[in-house]
């Protein structure tokens, strides 16, 4: 401890004056130790915490479904996820008894092939990235001490369309009418499949792709917007770094396949050939698209493991992080550079040596961070004294298969050697290997480190061994052997082989092994629902961990922390010595609900400055509804219902309306509020201080995301095909083109203008901008698409009209959304919910259009300019 | 001869009919080709650095949790991090990466002789030789004869779902695509026969499409070829003769020819002179006359959405005459 | 007028948070860049001028630019990174502390280690070029 700088963060004649926020609360921000020492006045204690509790209050009976509260929507999240992951492990076991022996008839050849692309699809998309959000959604307000998520109406819509979809998804196997052409549904095979099995994979886990970016930007905006007071951003615990660099990478990573599941559910829905080689497709355009999400999902699944490790090292070490900056590094730089690697799935398709080396390089390159995190670990349990135990039992079992994964994955990355191994079972040990050990095992380690926190309960440490060593050992038994089944040649995703050419007994070996798996899974999942009601409630820190977490009351209370307090130590338990007293006596940030209401604090980005009081939303059923009319609008298409499937879509859309409506944005009855230790912020901000502002603006990210993606398809049909646009192709109509493309500009502009307008208190002027930039978007979007009708394009005959409606389609659609969202507006400002002092809608609205803008200039460019260029 | 219909039916390997065990006839580690040797010593370069590179970090893991886990100096710490974590996987990386990057170019070149061109349909292999002294191609199916120290080119296209063409022993892989054509080249350095398969999911019956592949001294190879491009043999007996009326009249021929008769068909494998081949339906059965007399009864059976129809209905004369014929077709 | 002081403090804040934070990003976006750059510059090259390509020198002096630019850029974000942690100052370089400057070195150091990352990177994706000659 050399610093001079004194604990409050004011550095006297320092470089680096704050200039932030903390100015404006004067003397009260930060707190002085004088003013944390003043004892809380016992009677108002008690009536504060009362109220608190009666605020947050979990509905009980058959309510208790209605509940948005981060523990209750993380929990169920959670085990859905792991009723998922079993489901999928039992087709995991009947392709091993197929298997098992050659020639075998078990199971039917499509049986077999529905099996095991189900058991993909679910492990990745109903399991891996679900597990991620659920387990982040319950730990990540207490580990930044905060109430809950910023959206937690969000967070419950989400998870009720993941167990919609999802059922729906998995459903489909017991019928027998499942996808089975494989989870990467490679086209011509999968658009040219029949049945429904293809429509089901793309509409149902679209639906939960959706889903999914919903839970990212909520984290995203959790983890930066809803941290206690002086959490500064180095002080964050790495958790919360890896949830901003996985939730960024969801933003990427998942547009670019729902773009894609677009173009391929337009080609199985109307024949729009965008996948057909006869009509100028490009089955390879999917592969790409498929692959930008697919490499960067591996690590979207793999990152927040780590980030649970990263929680349970320091625990068992005793100490702080070593090399928390590395780790930062490592995160980050992990999260860019697997951006660089999807081609290395696509090594055997022909491309360029050349491009194959990039793609060679950055799979080589992304080595580096992912070591530098595992050698951090290391060095944390170097430098410190390390208590053994169950969690870090885990731990040291996900290193040795995780390492194993690894160097197997650097074989790979070298594409020659992939060459021979592509499509083999040594791919299929391959990525076990860093599955179980990059995610399984770490999340298996972080149920068991955790579990205290979720329940007061302990698992049972003997049961955890038991399930461990069944599990280590019969993955092993299983996976290894697979290594050797794919250097003797064996493919992957064959229902049945010969017996004469050396793959009997592995094959056999591999089997015996995943029964093994399946009886340590069994004893996991007893450990973890057996009932412990006798059991004595554990202490509360009963690792000694140096986190927020741990700061919970026992039994917990569904206020998460009595009040918020003011952070000065990434582990602030260890280094905060009278922080949980002072934060149970009440003596923290918002220890009192007087209006009853839910209530969390939301501080700046960098420096953690209280800037809001967020009320935030409390139980309800309009999330439900939301959903499953949204799960209609996505279901019905899978049995071409369209007229249903409209209706449920416009139904879907009121419902979010009225959510929005009645439960976000609403005009406080104060300006601002005194939230403890003499500091008073406002209630009610707009603009760039307000998280729901960052989540429109993150959201919007990962829709330029996706059209960009659709623009990437504009290219790469260029490169990859010698007539696109074929010669005397008819093109857009310039004329309604860019007529469109005016007004929808001007409506952009006044919307903008309406924003300025009402805060200068000119609402009559406001509200006729919106007015006519409502009706401007109506005519544009009608002019758009009027542009390729009136010019005879018909997307069923090329690829290149297609193309064109697609884009065209993507602009019209988005620019309607925003055509509803400038009613919104003005609805608001007609029904006194938007004033010229609150004013947030009209913020998010006009950063909504600013991407709108930018949308509908490029189309036009595209559509218009581009086919006369190339 | 009589043929018995109803035994087991099942996969059979493109070795079926040689002597003695089998393993190794698909495999990376018994290289056959000057490519898959490339890639055989690749691979157990990589797997020995791996090997010791896993029991180190694994040791180092082991021993501060288990066995030494009283504190060790931050020196130590930062040294692990900043040496064993960055700077020797940067060094080694490198170095591996150099290694991968300069031997693509010579695995990517081209043959230097015969080009043989094969299509991928569901789920069979289409080939045609086209030798450098011109003369047409010539056209055969689910089997591939090479000769032994030349670089063959193989161009690679698909007929409607993506394979991938693979010959483990004397190669890597390459996918094949409907609408574009790609391209790679093989050369055997051993004679021998080994076992090719689809290593790209195409659909229902993706296990059972592989194909034998004869590695053949060039002379050998050279008659062969000759004799690949003549017409069809004359049925040899009365059987064969009869197995042959059979054929026209049930319309073998809108679908599969052979060459010298009225059949014509191009949908299905060219079957001039399939009873020469080591197997039938891709690698499924061995070409004898029980084969030919079982995928004819339960051709759906052995193949899942197989589009040939099954001939189980036919008397059984008739399929055991027709299994005669095909067997004729050398 | 009080209201539009408050807004334009907001902003303010917002882009000096925004900044601080992008730097972070800068490192290896331009590692991304120089990575599609050299993927789009292949893609375009092989597919649309063959002739061109032939020879391998196009490609190779259109990578070998790239690859100089993106390394200068990388060098000077590093440059910059460097002086924002200031690591001589103190040798410092854990940052735990709750105080403006150890923040502001925090992000300094991770920047500066995410562009010393992304400089071995762009060095690794140059590499092919070496090694491989046009369009095979």
């Amino acid at each position: 401890m050399t610093d001079t700088t004194d604990h409050r963060g004011r550095n006297p004649g320092g470089r680096n004056e704050p200039r932030d926020a903390a100015e404006a609360h004067g003397d009260a921000y930060p707190p002085t130790d004088a003013m944390l020492d003043a004892p809380v006045d016992p009677d108002f204690a008690k009536a504060s915490a009362d109220r608190l509790r009666a605020a947050w209050k979990t509905p009980t009976g058959w309510r208790y479904l209605s509940a948005v509260n981060n523990s209750e929507v993380g929990a169920w999240y959670s085990l859905t996820a792991f009723f998922f992951m079993l489901c999928a492990g039992v087709l995991a076991l009947l392709i091993r008894v197929q298997l098992a022996v050659p020639e075998n008839d078990f199971l039917p050849a499509d049986t077999f092939n529905q099996f095991f692309t189900m058991h993909g699809s679910a492990m990745m998309f109903l399991f891996a990235v679900p597990m991620f959000e659920a387990i982040s959604i319950l730990l990540l307000p207490a580990f930044l001490g905060a109430r809950d998520m910023p959206f937690p109406r969000l967070s419950a819509y989400g998870y009720w369309c993941f167990l919609i979809g999802g059922v729906f998804v998995l459903g489909s196997v017991l019928f027998g009418v499942g996808p089975s052409s494989g989870w990467f549904m490679y086209p011509p095979l999968a658009t040219k499949s029949e049945g429904m099995g293809a429509d089901i994979w793309l509409l149902g886990l679209s639906f939960i792709e959706v889903a999914s970016i919903a839970a990212a930007v909520e984290l995203i905006v959790g983890a930066l917007k809803c941290r206690p007071p002086g959490m500064r951003i180095n002080l964050m615990p790495l958790y919360a770094w890896y949830v901003l660099v996985v939730g960024g990478m969801i933003l990427f990573a998942f547009p670019p396949l729902i773009a894609g599941d677009f173009l391929f559910e337009l080609e199985r829905s109307f024949d729009w050939p965008f996948f057909d080689p006869e009509r100028g497709g490009d089955p390879m355009l999917w592969q790409h698209l498929f692959w930008i999400f697919g490499h960067p999902e591996v690590y979207i699944i793999f990152l927040p493991s780590i980030a649970i490790a990263a929680m349970v090292i320091p625990t068992a070490a005793q100490r702080p992080i070593f090399g928390y900056s590395w780790i930062v590094l490592s995160a980050v730089g992990t999260g860019f550079l697997s951006f660089g690697l999807w081609a290395h799935h696509m090594f055997t398709t022909g491309l360029p040596a050349l491009s194959l080396g990039f793609f060679s390089a950055a799979s080589e390159a992304v080595v580096i961070p992912t070591g530098v995190q595992i050698f951090a670990f290391l060095a944390t349990l170097m430098v410190g004294r390390v208590t053994w135990s169950v969690p870090m039992l885990y731990i040291a079992g996900s290193l040795a298969i995780f390492t194993a994964g690894g160097l197997t994955g650097v074989m790979l990355a070298l594409a020659p050697m992939d060459w021979q191994v592509h499509d083999t079972y040594f791919i299929v040990a391959h990525l076990h290997y860093t599955i179980f050990g990059g995610m399984v095992f770490p999340v298996m380690a972080g149920v068991y480190y955790f579990y205290p926190f979720f329940t007061k309960k302990q698992m049972s440490p003997r049961l955890g061994r038991w399930a461990f060593w069944l599990a280590f050992a019969g993955f092993n038994v299983t996976f290894m052997p697979m290594h050797f089944a794919g250097l003797m040649g064996m493919p992957r995703r064959v229902y049945t082989y010969p017996g004469d050419i050396g793959w009997d007994l592995p094959n056999l070996i591999s089997t015996v092994g995943a029964f093994v798996v399946a009886a340590g899974f069994l004893v996991f999942a007893w450990d973890l629902i057996r009932p412990k009601g006798r059991q004595p409630y554990t202490a509360r820190n009963p690792w000694g961990g140096g986190t927020l977490e741990w700061s919970h009351d026992v039994p917990d209370q569904a206020w998460g922390v009595r009040s918020i307090p003011y952070i000065e130590s990434r582990y602030p338990l260890w280094d905060q010595p009278k922080i949980v007293e002072r934060m149970d006596a009440g003596r923290y940030y918002l220890p009192d609900a007087e209006e009853g209401k839910r209530e969390t604090l939301v501080t700046t980005v960098l420096d953690a400055v209280p800037v809001q009081c967020l009320r935030v939303g409390g139980p309800t059923w309009i999330t439900h509804l939301a959903a499953a009319f949204t799960g209609g609008a996505f279901i019905f298409p899978t049995f071409h219902w369209y007229p249903p499937a409209i209706v449920c879509g416009v139904l879907a859309v009121a419902c979010v309306i009225w959510w929005l409506w009645t439960g976000t944005a609403r005009p406080p009855e104060k300006t601002h509020k005194e939230i403890g230790l003499g500091l008073t912020v406002p209630i009610y901000v707009s603009g760039p201080a307000a998280p729901g502002w960052w989540g429109m603006w993150i959201t919007m990210l990962a829709d330029a995301t996706a059209f960009a993606s659709l623009i990437f398809g504009f290219f790469y049909f260029w490169t990859a095909s010698a007539d696109f646009p074929p010669d005397g192709a008819a093109h857009a109509a310039s004329g309604w083109v860019w007529a469109g493309a005016a007004a929808l500009t001007v409506s952009w502009a006044l919307t903008r203008y309406a924003r300025r307008a009402n805060r200068a208190a000119q609402v009559g002027i406001a509200r006729a901008s919106l007015a006519t930039a409502a009706a401007l978007t109506a005519l544009g979007a009608g002019a758009m698409l009027w542009s390729a009708h009136s010019a005879g394009l018909d997307p069923t005959s090329h690829v290149y009209p297609a193309t064109v409606w697609a884009i065209l389609v993507w602009t019209a659609v988005h620019v309607s959304a925003g055509c509803i969202m400038q009613l919104y507006c003005l609805a608001g400002s007609l029904f006194g919910k938007l004033t010229p002092e609150y004013d947030a809608d009209l913020w998010n609205v006009s950063l909504y259009w600013n991407f709108m803008a930018a949308t509908v200039l490029v189309s036009a460019a595209v559509v218009d300019l581009l086919p006369g260029m190339i | 001869m009589r043929v018995r219909l109803r035994i087991r039916a099942g996969v059979a390997s493109a070795c079926a009919l040689s002597l003695g065990g089998c393993t190794g006839v698909q495999s990376v580690l018994d290289p056959a080709g000057a490519d898959a040797e490339v890639l055989a010593t690749l691979f157990w370069v990589l797997l020995s650095g791996a090997v010791v590179l896993w029991l180190l970090l694994n040791g180092a893991f082991f021993y501060v949790t288990r066995m030494r886990v009283r504190p060790h100096s931050r020196k130590i710490g930062e040294a692990v991090i900043i040496g064993a974590g960055i700077a020797f996987p940067t060094v080694l990386l490198a170095i591996l990466l150099s290694y991968g990057l300069s031997i693509m170019p010579d695995q990517r070149a081209p043959g230097d002789g015969l080009t043989v061109r094969v299509t991928g349909e569901q789920w069979w292999w289409r080939v045609e030789y086209l030798p450098q002294d011109g003369g047409g191609p010539v056209v055969s199916a689910n089997e591939l004869r090479l000769p032994v120290g030349a670089r063959t080119e193989i161009k690679l296209t698909a007929a409607k779902v993506i394979h991938s063409f693979w010959v483990p022993n004397l190669g890597g892989k390459m996918d094949m695509f409907p609408g574009r054509e790609t391209r790679m080249a093989l050369e055997p350095t051993r004679t021998g026969v080994f076992r090719g398969q689809c290593a790209e999911f195409c659909g229902t019956s993706h296990a059972l499409m592989a194909f034998p592949v004869v590695v053949l001294p060039p002379e050998e190879f050279e008659a062969w070829l000759a004799k690949e491009r003549e017409d069809a043999a004359a049925p040899a007996d009365a059987a064969a003769e009869r197995g042959r009326e059979v054929f026209l009249a049930e319309g073998c021929g809108a679908c599969h020819a052979v060459r010298g008769t009225p059949a014509k068909g191009a949908v299905g494998p060219d079957l001039t002179h399939v009873g020469g081949r080591r197997t039938i339906g891709a690698g499924t059965l061995p070409a004898t006359a029980e084969g030919f007399g079982q995928w004819l009864a339960r051709t759906d059976h052995i193949k899942p959405d197989v589009r040939m129809p099954t001939y189980r209905a036919l008397p059984e004369q008739d399929l055991i005459d027709l299994a005669t014929y095909l067997k004729g077709l050398r | 007028m009080a209201q539009h002081r408050e807004e334009k403090t907001e902003l303010k804040t917002f882009s000096e948070e925004q900044s601080s934070l992008w730097l972070i990003a800068l490192g290896p976006t331009i590692w991304a860049l120089h990575f599609i750059a050299c993927y789009a510059a292949t893609a375009v090259v092989c597919a649309k001028l063959d002739r061109l390509a032939e020879d391998g020198w196009l490609l190779r002096a259109m990578i070998g630019t790239a690859t100089a630019v993106a390394l200068a850029l990388i060098a000077w974000t590093g440059w910059r990174s460097w002086r924002q942690w200031d690591f001589l100052d103190d040798r410092d370089h854990v940052h735990h502390r709750p105080v403006t400057e150890h923040r502001h070195e925090f992000l300094g150091h991770a920047s500066f280690l995410l562009a010393c990352l992304s400089f071995v990177g762009v060095l690794y994706v140059a590499l092919p070029a070496v090694f491989v000659t046009g369009c095979v």
